[in-house]
């Protein structure tokens, strides 16, 4: 029988970890004295929203890192780690990026002014001036976009943030629908972890590839089963706080002069990034 | 094909954002009309359940791991309406609090995942199982058929998302602004992939699946 090593056990349980992990220093970070957590979570989502939006029309590579050079100021003002932010927001999406972008520096995808040129394979491969300017601007606006993302999820509690949804008036069934799904993660979360755990204690070192792949298609099928029976639950719970079929979604949220006066000077200064970028 | 933020222009993102406002609403009313009260907090089960399916690591022939999207099985179980919303919102939690995907390019990864492949999965699924009991063998392969296909729909529809980029926003010289590669090296590197690879995990997983559920509660895919 082919035995395989125990890699997407190993995978899922660090998986879930990093999530639990992640998720925890996300709120705690949320509940810290800093600038951003002190603002009103709907201006400041319409605030980054607004940053988002000038960072993908913007065409100018050194204005986009600009704008990532003000994001991290941002974090600092927050007590958000520096060596966290940084890693966070320079790792997973802008290296894949990165990985993705190398080879629209050559001729072959940019054409353009050559700069270097060398031989691969007996195949002749130029970087040009135009790639690597492409290339550039490709990786600092991702890297821009997922900070200002980051940075808002850092800042922000994870429920206040889905509450704020309705701010862009959506469905009130769709925003409890959200609160409830978040929660719901968490529990499941907890389910895949043990099922990983239950399978490593059970398997021990090798497992073949077919039979790995039985397991996890049967641990998906009983995490539906268990599903279904909670529903159930859920919902004479819900019966019993007066569910009655209508949603209503609780708004503690209340702004300040400062958050105004923060969303004021957000939008003069994407309106100035926008002039500078047609004069450049 | 989680697409984020910095991939597409602003015309693609605008655009498949105005394509999924009216099958959002379309979905919501659908689904408040057809879905009793009680069942409510299924679609929000749903929705985790379509975010923690991905974080099951499936071993694949060669050594390696990847993982299903579970888009078809959740449309399978749940009706391609509620489906649709499911998969919505568990992008939306995974792209707002979780960085994973863009929230400019939220639009496109629900047209990709909450839309072409829940609509083509589940449809596909129904043709091929047409009237076939629900503990037969047929509904088995009819899920891995759909699941497969659809995905690769998806990766299709992604793909030229990405090679329509260099065609629609470009310098005067020519320059790329967005994903710099046209259609030919998107179509290929993206199916290649999943054709070859995720479309087959994506398939195992969710004819599994079936085939358990068939065992354990054939009421599942009672209509």
């Amino acid at each position: 029988m082919p035995k395989t090593h125990t890699l997407f056990i190993e995978r899922s349980l660090t998986g879930t970890l990093a999530f639990v992990k992640e998720s925890l220093y996300s709120e705690e970070c949320a509940a810290r004295n800093g600038f951003l957590q002190s603002l009103d979570p709907r201006i400041k989502t319409v605030s980054f929203f607004i940053f988002l939006c000038v960072a993908l029309f913007l065409k100018n590579t050194a204005l986009i890192g600009y704008m990532y050079i003000f994001c991290f100021f941002l974090s600092c003002l927050s007590r958000i780690q520096p060596g966290f932010f940084l890693k966070r927001t320079l790792v997973f999406i802008p290296l894949f990026s990165l990985l993705i972008v190398v080879p629209a520096i050559f001729s072959i995808i940019t054409p353009g002014r050559e700069i270097a040129s060398f031989h691969f394979g007996g195949m002749r491969l130029a970087v040009t001036r135009q790639g690597i300017d492409t290339a550039a601007l490709f990786l600092v606006r991702v890297s821009t976009s997922v900070s200002f993302v980051v940075l808002l999820s850092l800042t922000t509690k994870h429920t206040a943030l889905l509450k704020v949804l309705r701010v862009f008036k959506i469905p009130q069934v769709f925003v409890m629908i959200f609160g409830m799904c978040y929660r719901y993660i968490y529990l499941f979360v907890g389910i895949v972890e043990n099922s990983y755990l239950g399978i490593k204690s059970r398997v021990g070192g090798f497992i073949s590839s077919s039979q790995g792949r039985s397991l996890v298609a049967w641990k998906i099928a009983s995490l539906w089963q268990r599903s279904f029976q909670m529903n159930e639950d859920v919902y004479r719970a819900m019966l019993s706080r007066g569910y009655s079929g209508e949603t209503f979604v609780f708004e503690e949220f209340k702004t300040t002069v400062r958050d105004w006066v923060w969303l004021g000077l957000v939008i003069m200064m994407s309106a100035a990034i926008v002039y500078c970028s047609r004069r450049v | 094909m989680h697409i984020p933020d910095g991939y597409l222009g602003p015309a693609t993102c605008g655009v498949l954002y105005a394509v999924m406002i009216p099958v959002w609403g379309i979905a919501s009313k659908i689904v408040k009309k057809n879905l009793k009260a009680k069942h409510v907090p299924l679609v929000a089960i749903g929705a985790a359940f379509s975010f923690v399916i991905m974080m099951f690591n499936v071993p694949i022939p060669g050594g390696t791991s990847g993982h299903a999207v579970g888009g078809v099985l959740v449309a399978i179980l749940l009706g391609p309406w509620a489906a649709c919303i499911a998969v919505t919102v568990a992008l939306v939690v995974q792209a707002l609090l979780f960085g994973d995907g863009g929230i400019t390019a939220i639009g496109a990864n629900c047209f990709n995942m909450a839309f072409v492949l829940v609509f083509t999965g589940y449809y596909l699924y129904k043709a091929i199982s047409f009237n076939s009991p629900v503990t037969s063998k047929r509904r088995v392969f009819a899920a891995g058929a759909a699941a497969y296909v659809a995905l690769n729909a998806a990766a299709f529809c992604t793909a030229v998302e990405f090679g329509l980029q260099p065609v629609l926003h470009h310098t005067a010289q020519g320059q790329a602004l967005y994903s710099p590669y046209g259609i030919t090296v998107a179509l290929t590197a993206m199916m290649s992939e999943h054709l070859l690879v995720f479309g087959w995990v994506e398939a195992v997983i969710t004819a599994l699946v079936v085939k358990y559920l068939q065992k354990q509660d054939s009421s599942f895919f009672q209509e």
